[in-house]
């Protein structure tokens, strides 16, 4: 009878993270990303039209993945980082 | 074979004998069903009586049972020792019973042997009595009758199974964290509820099932393979050998499965992308070179699926690999919308003494006698090519272009197709005179349609944007052909299967280009 078998995972414990405060109102830069799948920039076209019109304070920043087959690379998360306070990523499909 | 130093072992009494003891000390090792210890047992005991208290003699037994079974067959006094866990036996790695030491009072090795010699027994009693201060004394053996020499019988420390258990235990080569099981738990379904599966049972990764995968390859077992999308976890050569024992592996596959796992993940291969694509991708392995008459792959009858160890628990272990340790799940980061059975495993070798071409592996820039792993990534499952009735190389790519054509759709450009031809067809090729290149211009310029059908419309949704013609130089380019691929490059031919009938398989690439570019290494060892 098998008691005992070696663990098949990598046995890392992930890192919790705890979601950011919600904030009461929009401020400062918003990041718009595009991830490169079709239509995503369509969508945040309307998406930045629309936080224009209804929230006039802030400014946005597009962004976009040079391809939606692997993550972003790290300059782009970092300028993301350091230049704003929002993110709002296009998932497209 | 190691003389002992130090070790404690409980006698048939269940005390505690810490060597070495104070003084001169004779120690053997033996097992019950062994004749030659059953013919020197007697002869140690008659030692152990004419040295009295000037030598120690004790007897290490392998397994517990046996020692009151000797006790009474050979009327035993000395201390019979319990090496049933072979703590002391894989220490001093002795591989034959009997196996004898003599230590002088400095505790110093000064004789060894192992089985019956007699002339070596005979040196080794005397010297016994010399240590034990009564050099002149009879130890009452009639050497004359003894035989001049018995071979041994094997120590059950190198028993099939008991060696690898030993190994697994203590060699110290397994680091992964020992998942305790309840004794009501069964396994395959404990197995199942921890997520460790892909749909299939898997064979229970044992210390001693992944010790004995680890001697597949000539790699530490904490050699760091890769670092394994999604999570980014590092995956050891131990990491990948326990996935290789679930998979269903044997040893002699662990250098083909950790050479995938490199493969896979490469920034060119990008596997990253490749399972977490809504698009249902999955790689593909591809074997040239001896390795596959080696280990048995097949490349015949049923190649492309079902019945082949090797082909089936390769492929199986680099997707266990990328679940287990890189944490790809199906509704996680495996964003599959519809999948395929052949992302349970796809992996095959090809059939090179029956194509008339180069290998795959060759045509990369390897040698043929190079052992190559090649991985693709597909998104479309296999698909049959049928024609039975081509008798040249123009009616044949005719017909596998006509099939390629509505790949994914019929109107998209296309990228990496893999094109498994039977031997049959791959024949009717070489008889033609045709290369592989001349196939591919075929393909491409048959699957050349105008730009006006590629484009987008009411009734079909597929295809290109029609904001794309003025890419081409506008209205005029409506009529220009475009090809369903872009390069020659894009067309991957191999050969695979038995001469059984005329029929092919086409996989679908995914995406190629910046996604997913098919890459191949050299196996190693």
């Amino acid at each position: 009878m098998v008691t005992q078998i070696l663990d098949p995972t990598d046995e890392r414990v992930p890192i919790k993270r705890s979601l950011t405060p919600r904030p009461e109102a929009l401020h400062g830069t918003i990041a718009l990303l595009d991830i490169s799948k079709p239509r995503g920039d369509k969508f945040l076209d309307r998406l930045e039209q629309l936080l224009h019109e209804r929230a006039p304070g802030v400014e946005t920043r597009r962004f976009m993945k040079p391809t939606v087959a692997k993550p972003a690379p790290e300059p782009i998360k970092q300028a993301i980082l350091e230049e704003c306070d929002f993110v709002i990523e296009a998932l497209a499909d | 074979m190691h003389p002992p130093t130090t070790f404690a072992l409980r006698d048939a009494d269940g005390r505690e004998r810490q060597f070495p003891p104070d003084g001169p000390v004779l120690l053997a090792l033996v097992k019950e069903d062994c004749d030659t210890c059953n013919l020197t047992l007697p002869l140690l005991e008659k030692v152990h009586q004419a040295t009295e208290d000037g030598l120690d003699v004790w007897v290490a037994v392998q397994k517990t049972d046996d020692i009151p079974v000797l006790k009474e067959r050979h009327g035993l006094t000395m201390p019979l020792l319990d090496d049933d866990a072979l703590d002391l036996s894989y220490e001093t790695d002795i591989d034959t019973v009997p196996t004898l030491f003599l230590y002088d009072e400095q505790q110093n090795c000064t004789l060894q042997t192992f089985g019956f010699d007699r002339h070596e027994w005979r040196e080794i009693a005397a010297e016994s009595m010399t240590l034990a201060g009564r050099p002149d004394g009879d130890t009452q053996i009639e050497w004359d009758a003894l035989p001049v020499q018995r071979p041994g019988c094997g120590a059950r420390n190198y028993e099939p199974g008991v060696y690898e258990r030993l190994q697994a235990l203590k060699s110290g080569d397994l680091l992964s964290r020992l998942v305790d099981l309840a004794a009501s738990d069964d396994i395959y379904e404990f197995m199942y509820e921890q997520g460790y599966t892909d749909g299939f049972p898997v064979v229970p990764p044992t210390r001693e099932r992944v010790w004995k995968m680890l001697q597949g390859t000539q790699r530490d077992p904490q050699d760091e393979v890769a670092v394994m999308p999604p999570n980014l976890a590092p995956i050891t050569v131990e990491k990948i050998a326990i996935n290789a024992v679930m998979a269903g592996a044997k040893p002699e596959y662990l250098p083909s499965i950790i050479t995938l796992v490199e493969i896979a993940c490469t920034e060119t291969f990008n596997i990253h992308g490749v399972l977490a694509t809504t698009m249902g991708a999955t790689p593909v392995g591809i074997f040239n070179g001896p390795i596959r008459d080696r280990i048995g792959m097949n490349y015949l009858h049923g190649a492309l699926g079902s019945g082949n160890r090797a082909n089936a628990s390769i492929g199986r272990a680099l997707r266990l690999c990328a679940r287990n340790v890189g944490g790809s799940l199906p509704g996680g980061t495996d964003r599959a919308t519809q999948g395929g059975p052949h992302r349970l495993t796809m992996n095959f070798a090809e059939n090179e003494a029956a194509s008339p071409w180069a290998s795959l592996a060759v045509e990369r820039g390897f040698e043929p006698t190079d052992d190559v792993a090649t991985l693709m990534a597909m998104s479309g499952g296999p698909a049959t090519v049928a024609d039975e009735r081509a008798r040249d190389g123009r009616a044949l790519a005719g017909t596998l272009a006509a099939s390629m054509s509505c790949m994914q759709d019929p109107k998209s450009p296309m990228v990496d197709t893999l094109v498994v031809l039977s031997p049959d067809h791959a024949g009717i090729f070489g008889r033609s005179g045709w290369s592989k290149d001349d196939v591919r211009e075929c393909i491409i310029e048959e699957t050349s349609i105008p730009l006006h059908m590629r484009l987008r419309s009411d009734d079909a949704g597929c295809g290109l944007p029609p904001s794309i013609v003025e890419q081409f130089g506008g209205e005029a380019a409506l009529d220009m052909p475009i090809a369903k691929f872009r390069d020659k490059s894009n067309i991957i031919l191999v050969v695979a299967g038995s001469s059984a009938a005329k029929f092919s398989t086409i996989l679908g690439g995914w995406a190629g280009g910046a996604y997913s570019m098919p890459a191949s290494s050299k196996i190693g060892v």
